[in-house]
């Protein structure tokens, strides 16, 4: 585990990811969905603080996260494996800062989970039409626009950190 | 000249002479007996420039709109009092106007948060409503904000019916911007352009708030047909809302 979770001030930088998702400012969306702001504050944490604290990190954000939706989902699960797997990447290889490749992570987190979120709705069996048009919809949607938005959100709270924690 | 032949050569002579005069009786005797057709031709042709004009019908336009508003009002208090006799309806509900700070039209869930909330008298259940009709219903409410569920989205269930052919149906959020309408019966005889509006038999939401318009039907869907409404308030662009407060013996009450 890193000492980023030592810093207070970054750890209350995850309130912002609240706010911005009751905002959902609308200059950011792509076919009237946000960005999963969740994703977007988990990916430079998880790579900068190792497994453990990026796991701990997804459960915290999946409970805020949660409490802002009327659904029954849970976004919790999967934003703690994402948090996880990052977390071991970082910690295995060289360190990653690269733009393309905090995008293809961004990528394939918000796939995952909404891939999960659309398995907890809909279970395996998506027969209706309409509903997996919407699910899908949805998806693809805030899958591009995480992505589009990651390497520079991303690489720059990877950076702020960095230098601010000395890692 | 002898005597005889005067008087039968003069008044031939005078007739001949007056023809003008005998054609201008002809003539109002053609108008009498056409009924004046003529002069009425000429005097609308004359009195062209004078006709009502546009200001006038204004003001009938008014007129007629004050009616109709004066004949709605009367008729939603006539309605009212007969619910009241028929206890449909326990309590008037209240108009409370909030501000929508959070919208989230679109995405996983559809919902929007009111800066109104359990102090200004909100209450879970509660119907919301926007220029163009009903929008959905309160989920859940904090001391200062109220979170709505938009009839899009998939929790949200609201009975409604046809008016045209009085036909009942449930109205099911999709999680697309047009939610879905399930019939109870097997053969509703609806046609796309139906308004829809809330059922007047419900319990969760007021009577008869218009909901939308049909879309397409789906005649052989099974177990029941469906349709597609358009809904006709348009949510991505309201700023201010309208929660139908009901007074909170009435929510306790079954």
């Amino acid at each position: 585990m890193g000492v980023l979770h030592r810093l207070r001030w970054a750890v209350a930088s995850a309130g912002v990811v609240p706010l911005l998702t009751l905002a959902s400012p609308s200059f950011l969306k792509v076919a009237g969905v946000s960005p999963s702001w969740a994703v977007l504050w988990l990916l430079p944490w998880s790579l900068a603080d190792g497994p453990l604290s990026g796991a701990l990190a997804g459960v915290g954000l999946g409970l805020l996260v949660d409490s802002l939706q009327v659904g029954p989902e849970t976004q919790i699960p999967a934003l703690a494996l994402l948090g996880w797997w990052w977390g071991r990447l970082a910690r295995k290889g060289a360190p990653i800062e690269r733009s393309l490749s905090l995008g293809l992570l961004a990528l394939l987190g918000t796939l995952f989970l909404g891939l999960s979120l659309l398995l907890q709705r809909h279970g395996i069996s998506l027969s209706e039409p309409l509903l997996r048009q919407a699910g899908l919809h949805t998806l693809l949607a805030q899958t591009l626009v995480t992505a589009l938005l990651a390497p520079m959100i991303c690489s720059l709270l990877l950076l702020l950190w960095r230098r601010q924690g000395a890692i | 000249m002898p005597i005889g032949r005067l008087p039968r050569l003069q008044p031939l002579r005078l007739v001949l002479r007056s023809w003008p005069w005998g054609l201008l009786v002809l003539a109002l005797v053609a108008v009498r007996l056409s009924k004046g057709a003529v002069l009425s031709d000429a005097y609308a042709l004359l009195s062209r420039p004078f006709w009502p004009g546009t200001a006038q019908r204004e003001w009938l336009q008014s007129g007629t709109g004050l009616e109709l508003l004066t004949r709605q009002a009367h008729l939603e208090q006539d309605n009212r009092r007969l619910r009241m006799l028929l206890d449909l309806q326990r309590a008037n509900p209240d108009k409370l106007t909030a501000a929508v700070i959070s919208r989230e039209p679109e995405g996983w869930w559809q919902q929007l948060v009111l800066g109104s909330g359990q102090a200004q008298g909100i209450g879970p259940g509660d119907a919301v409503v926007g220029p163009g009709g009903l929008i959905g219903r309160v989920a859940s409410v904090t001391p200062t904000t109220a979170r709505v569920t938009l009839l899009t989205d998939r929790t949200s269930r609201v009975g409604v019916w046809v008016g045209r052919t009085q036909r009942h149906g449930l109205l099911t959020g999709l999680g697309t911007s047009r939610p879905q309408l399930v019939f109870l019966e097997k053969d509703p005889q609806v046609r796309p352009g139906d308004l829809v509006v809330t059922s007047p038999a419900s319990t969760l939401v007021p009577p008869g708030l218009s909901v939308g318009v049909l879309q397409a039907v789906d005649d052989k869907a099974v177990p029941a047909p469906t349709a597609v409404v358009q809904l006709s308030a348009p949510v991505g662009a309201i700023d201010w809302v309208q929660v139908l407060v009901t007074s909170p013996a009435s929510r306790q009450a079954p």
